[in-house]
């Protein structure tokens, strides 16, 4: 179980790619163990690469009858992975996203998630939140710190 | 001579023609000797009254006398006693008549004393009251202008409080005013430059200094233990 978990983690670190790659995990093995009757889901060249890294004894623990006990405890164990959301002001790439899940699993926790949202009004830097609490490390925040000098360097020129 | 034819009617008519000139006649005699003697009878009796009358004349003239004497008399006294009365009445009469005049002379005299008293009374009251009024009108006029005075300088007071006031409101309106319009300056010159830094930056930097960026927060937030 912690072999499976811990090779999806290797190389997923973000909340949406993981329930995206556990998704059509699943799939694919009901497909194999039950037939097409379930729902067919469309397959990217990366999702298939990402099927076929995974080891082959890993893929053997599964058959038709504990497929969904598997996966039920999987979700479970999940659940219980630690989660820091990251503010970013671009829309970073698979590789991105990798080097920074990478950075911030060395620097916390090796099986740190992150879950990845978009604010442009960050103009640069990051913002997280984590436990429920923000924190905004951006140059937005930068900017407000020092807001008042700013302001009066505005004043002294228009002077 | 031939006999006469005799009836007993005419013999019987005849007999009570007799009797009733006999009767008549008798009749007649005796009221003739009557009216003689009830003629002798008035005669006699004429003649006593006229005995009678001399006789009551002359009583009457003795009474009459003695009645005239007794009236000269009483009319004498009673011209004595009417004049006497007249005397005691004038005199009684002069005698009220003067008690009345003295009486009206002392009432008339009171009474002048009387006015003159009330006249001095009401000088003396209408000049107390005069002073009085003047005092009062006086105190009142005193009063009044204390009070106008008062008036005066609290609705000053109050005036110049109530500019103070609206000087003071207006002030901090303006200040408040100037202050958020300061403020929104301030704001609209920091969304201006956060707007054309976030620009800017996103043309300039690099993914690798936005990269460089999330690192370093991530060292700071580890560093801060925000994430533990």
């Amino acid at each position: 179980m912690n072999n499976l978990l811990n090779t999806i983690l290797k190389d997923t670190f973000s909340v949406n790619l993981l329930k995206h790659r556990l998704r059509i995990l699943k799939s694919n093995l009901l497909k194999t163990f039950f037939g097409s009757n379930q729902e067919e889901l469309s397959l990217c060249a990366e999702d298939i690469n990402w099927l076929k890294s995974i080891p082959l004894p890993l893929y053997q623990q599964f058959d038709k009858d504990n497929v969904y006990q598997i996966f039920s405890n999987l979700e479970m164990e999940i659940s219980k992975l630690k989660v820091l959301t990251i503010y970013l002001t671009f829309e970073p790439d698979e590789i991105t996203l990798s080097q920074i899940g990478a950075f911030a699993r060395k620097t916390f926790d090796p099986t740190l998630l992150l879950d990845i949202k978009l604010n442009p009004n960050l103009i640069a830097g990051t913002a997280f939140a984590w436990k429920g609490i923000y924190k905004d490390y951006s140059l937005h925040a930068k900017i407000e710190e020092k807001k008042p000098e700013i302001l009066e360097g505005f004043k002294r020129f228009l002077r | 001579m031939e006999n006469l034819p005799i009836d007993l009617g005419v013999l019987i008519a005849a007999a009570f023609a007799v009797v009733a000139i006999i009767l008549y006649l008798r009749e007649y005699n005796q009221r003739k000797k009557l009216q003689s003697e009830g003629d002798k009878f008035l005669q006699q009796i004429k003649e006593k009254g006229w005995e009678t009358l001399n006789q009551s004349i002359k009583k009457s003239q003795a009474i009459l006398g003695q009645a005239e004497l007794a009236g000269v008399k009483v009319a004498a006294q009673t011209s004595f006693e009417t004049s006497k009365l007249e005397e005691e009445y004038s005199r009684q009469l002069q005698a009220v008549l003067n008690q009345s005049q003295r009486a009206i002379t002392a009432s008339q005299n009171q009474l002048l004393q009387f006015m003159q008293d009330l006249q001095k009374r009401s000088g003396e009251f209408e000049q107390a009251s005069q002073s009085s009024g003047q005092e009062r009108i006086n105190q009142l006029f005193e009063r009044l202008e204390t009070k106008l005075s008062d008036f005066l300088i609290q609705t000053e007071q109050k005036t110049t409080s109530s500019i103070e006031l609206e000087l003071k409101a207006a002030r901090q309106l303006l200040d408040t005013y100037k202050s958020e319009q300061l403020k929104l300056i301030d704001e609209n010159i920091m969304a201006m430059m956060e707007q054309t830094l976030s620009l800017v930056l996103a043309k300039k930097l690099s993914l690798k200094d936005q990269l460089d960026l999330i690192y370093e927060a991530l060292e700071k937030a580890k560093i801060e233990k925000f994430i533990v």
